[in-house]
């Protein structure tokens, strides 16, 4: 593992966390839909292992990460300050393809981050791309902020707020899906299992166009513990952390 | 400084051995460590056939230690040999390759099969996973089935023979006195311990099979005392391991006994954790003014 300064750390909303860390080997190397193992805090052995992040984009010799405090790891990992020092491996994983003529981008809550260093890559090489993103309620909505400077962006919200849709992100992508499929982009979508899971009835019979960024819990991050599995179709499992994070929609079962 | 050691006829550069099921083949580990520093690298649990381990959750973290339920997926000996020995047949470290079955056969044909490859230093009997239904700790609940299990790894090999063991022995002495009897020559104490997690919002069980390994620090006090115990019923030498760490832990073996330690779920925390745990123990035995380790091995008892 190499060590990584904090050099900027923002609150977003209750439970989100953004943090830029100086790390020129990441910065240089990550792609979009790559991952990092990140430890609290040297000589912590509880909890033992180190999380993984989605990269949400790198700039210069720093990488920034954006996550949701949901436990133990997560909640330590937010005490980091600018200054402290931090732990990290990567960037691990397969990440997203970037051939796509045009990409339909559709993310459901924490599921923005890895979408977003993917937009920035598309808006890079000036490939067209709308961007769906939906989270459940009102005080999520402070998440939109790390999609400022990317155009084309369709968001909703499940509780009612003014100015976005009303409902889910695939009640929303729904809505576009002519536009979707006219222009028979590559779809991108990172979210919770079951709006993943969903993604099979909206995209039936285009499933090999679809890549899906998946989460899961992990051991090392490297390929070595197996301890991510995730079903394959056809029997047997892939492993998340180097067969992934993201696959096609076509050759996993949600 | 002195730091190679003798684990009976084998020869190791140094005390550390990677675990086996916490360094992939050897090549999953090459971005993160050299692993001609170190006495050997173990290569997962091998069966005959590729398995493909248990459903998930496989993982599930505790305090200080980790849960697991992999089931001994592995790609089996044909791909093993032809995907990965020819990365480890330029390492210059010893290569000891960990294999199991669930019948007597298979671990017979298994080893016949690694005794071929000249490269392959040792095979590890895992007679200790509790993640799986036959096979693994299975067999040393009945001595007869070990002694024929035993017997028939050791006619299929010359190669040098070390057993895993894990908490479910019943009867220490009895069955390290078959082992020696047999023809192992080394042992791997401890395997992880079968241990239990419940998900209490959802009421239920974590794991398919319910019952999983616990690894990591938690465990370092019971299997330091496994090591501890061993060492004083059997002359066979022990590699320990069970939740070490950092060089301490790993010097704590040691000077019980252990003639060599192996670096397990510390891998997967941190790739590069074996590297920090060998300088570690270096300068521990420079500020002692120690030029050979052999010299603390066994000093506590």
């Amino acid at each position: 593992m190499k060590l990584s300064r904090v050099r900027r750390k923002e609150r977003i909303g209750e439970r989100f966390v953004l943090l830029e860390l100086e790390e020129s080997g990441i910065a240089a190397q990550a792609k979009p839909g790559q991952f990092v193992m990140v430890r609290p805090f040297q000589e912590v052995f509880d909890p033992l292992l180190a999380r993984p992040f989605a990269v949400l984009r790198t700039q210069g010799d720093s990488f920034t990460l954006l996550f949701e405090v949901t436990g133990r790891g997560t909640a330590l990992l937010a005490r980091a300050e600018p200054g402290d020092v931090l732990s990290v491996l990567g960037p691990l994983g397969r990440g997203f393809s970037l051939d796509a003529s045009s990409g339909v981008l559709i993310a459901g809550g924490r599921g923005i981050v890895p979408l977003v260093f993917l937009a920035l890559e598309f808006l890079k090489r000036t490939i067209p791309s709308l961007f769906f993103v939906g989270v459940r309620e009102r005080k999520e909505l402070a998440l939109l902020r790390v999609l400022e400077g990317i155009p084309e962006v369709f968001w909703s919200c499940e509780e009612k707020v003014a100015g976005g849709f009303c409902g889910t992100v695939l009640d929303l992508v729904r809505r576009h899906l002519d536009a979707v499929f006219k222009s028979d982009a590559k779809v991108y979508a990172c979210g919770p299992e079951g709006m993943l899971r969903k993604l099979k009835e909206i995209f039936s019979g285009r499933e090999e166009k679809v890549e899906v960024s998946l989460e899961t819990r992990m051991g090392c991050g490297f390929g070595v513990c197996l301890g991510c599995a995730v079903p394959k179709k056809g029997g047997g499992y892939w492993h998340v952390c180097s067969d992934g994070p993201v696959f096609k929609l076509s050759e996993v079962m949600l | 400084m002195k730091l190679s050691v003798h684990l009976g006829r084998l020869m190791l550069q140094n005390p550390i051995v990677l675990a086996s099921g916490t360094c992939g083949y050897g090549r999953e580990m090459q971005p993160y460590l050299n692993l001609n520093d170190f006495g050997a690298i173990t290569v997962k649990g091998l069966s005959l056939l590729p398995c493909e381990g248990n459903p998930p959750p496989r993982i599930w973290e505790v305090r200080a230690g980790i849960l697991n339920s992999i089931g001994l997926e592995n790609k089996g000996v044909g791909r093993f040999l032809e995907e990965d020995l020819p990365f480890l047949e330029n390492l210059s470290t010893r290569i000891f390759v960990n294999i199991w079955g669930r019948t007597v056969d298979e671990y017979v044909a298994v080893a016949r099969e690694l005794d071929k490859i000249a490269r392959i230093d040792a095979l590890e009997l895992n007679l200790s996973c509790p993640n799986v239904e036959k096979g693994g700790a299975s067999f040393v609940a009945d001595l007869e089935e070990l002694r024929k299990l035993v017997r028939g790894v050791r006619a299929a090999t010359g190669k040098f023979l070390i057993a895993k063991l894990g908490p479910q022995v019943r009867d220490w002495e009895a069955t390290v006195t078959l082992l020696e009897e047999e023809g192992i020559e080394a042992l791997s104490v401890t395997n992880s311990f079968p241990a239990l997690a419940l998900d209490v919002e959802r009421m239920s069980f974590i794991f398919a099979l319910k019952t999983a390994g616990l690894s990591g620090p938690a465990i370092k006090p019971l299997a330091l005392r496994m090591v501890y115990e061993l060492v004083g019923i059997t002359g066979l030498p022990i590699i320990g391991m069970g939740g070490i760490t950092t060089a301490d832990d790993a010097l704590e073996f040691l000077l019980v006994g252990a003639r060599a330690v192996g670096i397990g779920t510390a891998n997967l925390v941190d790739p590069s954790s074996a590297m920090r745990i060998l300088e570690g123990m270096q300068q521990y035995l420079m500020r002692k003014g120690i030029t050979d380790i052999e010299e603390i091995i066994g000093r506590v008892r």
